[in-house]
């Protein structure tokens, strides 16, 4: 049977009448049909992902991690014994356009929490919307970390935090660049929120192990020439680049630098560029460079390995995985996860399920979301590409891995979140 | 001393350079025949993916990049011919329909090439040393194609029978026509030259830049400020000119300031120019 529930909210009279309409048309043409009211009501999960915009490039993957899981959920018999369903929302890779997606998915498709946005600026344009109409954000990206500053978009208790922190992806692996490569440092990073946090942070620490800035810019997006940064970090005696330009722009610096005939004296350590960037630059621009995060395809690890032929299955063999999508892997099963848990789908049950709470089949090892301050604790590995590489597979060595590190508490107002 | 003021120089042709090449289909198309082409930048995106496509199908790259152009030139002869000849009185109307050109041109590039970061190899990875500086190769030779295109077209336009024809076009359209001359055919040629040269700039600078839909529209709003700070119709100084003040004045600014500072500069000196020269630095007081 139709069901015809009145809402407090917004019950027109038009769609009062077109709802009993139906449900007169439904009860003529199908008299003996009697439905289980809870069989048919899938859990519905909402997603915000680029699939067009500027950031179109990291889309994909995005929203396949998020995908696979939920096709893994459903085979595996759904949750609460009912199926999950995916509502996608395109954020276009505005902020504008994040809060009406996120608007759209939660008034109007009324889907039990959200899930994704990718850069920060998408994610504080979401916070407000989560805010006040009280569902979850799980968010997958690596990002800046939480300070009280940037609240809704962080600091809020609705928000959980899939994707490491500078804490995670950076400070670790500073005294191994430093003793390997040399204590000055240049840092360049894209003109907005994101870069200029890293850096902050990734400065607080560097200080202490008695690195030299020699050098800090921030750049506008779409700039097309370098020419007079590559100068300028020439000219300051810069031994490593820590790099933090995103889209488009990272590509266009990093091949300049290379084209100038800088790269084979300057090491660069990025903090940006995965898989998906590192196979627009090519094995030439790229050899030799560091990376950091919490995923790669290469890591070694035995989840990784099994992950990642579902999801060449799915997705074919040239297809692109990294630790976005990872990150969206990880939030649809932990949210499924707490659902089960709680039993209901309930945003205060649903919260205190998910905190704490460990998920043993991420790709990257064992992810726990630290209940204080919504922060999942991750892996974090430093890789360098190899010179020559042919594909993902062999793109990355492993320099160093931690199997799990603890991000430096949240800078929020009061704790526990 | 002498050295860092020779590599801020170097550095400023370059740029100037490089941005004049991305200019310079612009400048044929909205400098001479008044077309408001929006779709600049996405002749240019075009061209480089047609040089990713064919430099990945092992295409040879002297032969990609004339091919590319040539495919962009004939993409601009279609446009050409089933839109823009019957706007050629109404600068309003060629820039909503070279919008919509880019619009549909970009989703026509994501669905036929995809969305991933593209890459051409750098066909000259070396470095030359020039007077103690270091300029990478193939830049440096891209800067010479853009003067040597410069020149050419500057020449074409001033030294043959075309040039006349286009220069009585742009200078009065009705006398030209009353005395003989083949007005839709000259348009014709002028647009289409036009879309060859997007599409020569963007192969040829394909490989300095990550290949991704909307790689044009990286220069699309330098190279409106480049020709019309330079003057319209004026191919050679003011193109270059405009380049300089857009492009390679900003290296100047980046040395005292920071980078987005001296991009706002930049711009800002562009309005203020415009606002005092209306018609651009080279161009004739009308």
């Amino acid at each position: 049977m139709v069901k015809v529930t009145l809402r407090k909210d917004g019950v027109t009279r038009r769609t009062l009448l077109g709802s009993l309409a139906t449900a007169g048309a439904a009860a003529v043409a199908m008299p003996w049909t009697v439905r289980q009211p809870w069989a048919a009501s899938p859990i519905r999960f909402g997603v915000i992902s680029p699939l067009t915009g500027a950031w179109t490039v990291y889309g994909k993957a995005h929203f396949s991690g998020f995908e696979l899981a939920v096709d893994e959920i459903n085979k595996a018999g759904g949750v609460l014994g009912r199926p999950v369903e995916i509502v996608v929302g395109d954020s276009k890779t505005e902020p504008r356009i994040v809060v009406e997606q996120a608007n759209r998915l939660v008034r109007q498709e009324r889907v039990d929490f959200l899930a994704g946005t990718f850069s920060s600026a998408e994610r504080n344009a979401a916070g407000p919307v989560v805010q006040q109409t009280g569902k979850l954000l799980l968010y997958p990206t690596w990002y800046e970390g939480q300070s009280q500053e940037f609240y809704p978009g962080v600091c809020n208790k609705n928000i959980f935090m899939f994707g490491p922190e500078p804490s995670q992806q950076v400070w670790p692996f500073i005294d191994y660049i430093t003793k390997n490569h040399g204590k000055k440092f240049f840092l360049i990073g894209s003109d907005y929120a994101w870069p200029r946090e890293t850096n902050k942070m990734f400065k607080e620490k560097f200080a202490e192990l008695g690195g030299q800035v020699v050098g800090e810019v921030y750049i506008p997006f779409n700039t097309p020439q370098y020419d007079s940064v590559l100068r300028d970090i020439k000219n300051a005696g810069t031994e490593v680049i820590f790099h933090s330009l995103t889209g488009s722009d990272t590509v266009n610096f990093r091949r300049q630098l290379h084209a100038a005939g800088m790269s084979k004296d300057i090491t660069l350590w990025t903090v940006d560029d995965e898989e998906v960037v590192t196979s627009g630059l090519g094995p030439e621009v790229s050899a030799g460079t560091y990376v950091s995060f919490d995923y790669f395809m290469t890591i070694d690890q035995p989840n990784n390995k099994a992950f990642l032929e579902r999801f060449f299955a799915k997705y074919g063999k040239d297809a692109l995985m990294n630790t976005v999508g990872v990150g969206m892997y990880n939030a649809a099963h932990m949210g499924a996860m707490a659902i089960a848990k709680a039993g209901s789908t309930d945003t205060n049950k649903v919260r205190e399920a998910l905190k704490g709470l460990t998920f043993d089949g991420a790709p990257q090892g064992p992810v726990t979301m630290r209940a204080e301050d919504n922060q999942a604790v991750v892996p974090s590995y430093l890789m360098r590409v190899r010179p020559g590489w042919t594909s993902v597979t062999d793109m990355f060595e492993q320099i160093q891995a931690l199997p799990s590190v603890q991000p430096k508490p949240a800078a929020c107002k009061s704790l526990p979140l | 001393m002498l050295a860092s003021i020779l590599s801020v120089v170097a550095d400023a042709v370059l740029i100037t350079l490089v941005l004049a090449l991305a200019a310079s289909g612009l400048a044929v198309i909205f400098g001479l025949i008044g077309v408001i082409n929006l779709g600049h930048g996405a002749m240019l995106t075009l061209g480089a993916y047609l040089m990713w496509w064919m430099t990945s199908h092992g295409v040879p790259f002297v032969p990609a990049v004339l091919l590319a152009a040539t495919g962009v030139g004939l993409v601009g002869l279609l446009l050409e011919h089933v839109l823009i000849r019957h706007f050629y009185d109404e600068p309003f109307e060629t820039l909503l329909l070279t919008w919509g050109f880019f619009l549909v041109a970009t989703e026509v590039i994501k669905l036929v090439f995809g969305t991933d970061f593209r890459n051409v190899p750098n066909p000259l990875p070396a470095t030359i040393s020039l007077a103690g500086l270091e300029l990478p190769a193939y830049r440096s030779l891209v800067g010479l194609i853009s003067l040597l295109v410069l020149l050419v077209l500057a020449g074409v336009l001033f030294r043959t029978g075309v040039g006349i024809k286009v220069r009585a076009l742009v200078q009065n359209r009705e006398v030209a026509s009353l005395l003989g001359l083949n007005v839709g055919l000259v348009y014709k040629q002028v647009f289409v030259a036009g879309a060859f040269l997007a599409g020569l700039a963007g192969a040829l600078i394909s490989p300095m830049l990550s290949i991704d839909p909307y790689i044009g529209n990286v220069f699309l709003v330098r190279s409106f400020f480049a020709v019309t700070v330079g003057g319209l119709g004026q191919i050679l100084a003011g193109t270059l000119v405009g380049s300089f003040v857009v492009g390679g004045s900003e290296t100047i600014f980046a040395l005292v300031s920071s980078q987005v500072f001296a991009q706002t500069v930049v711009f800002a000196l562009a309005i203020v120019l415009l606002r005092f020269r209306p018609t651009g630095l080279i161009g004739l007081r009308r």
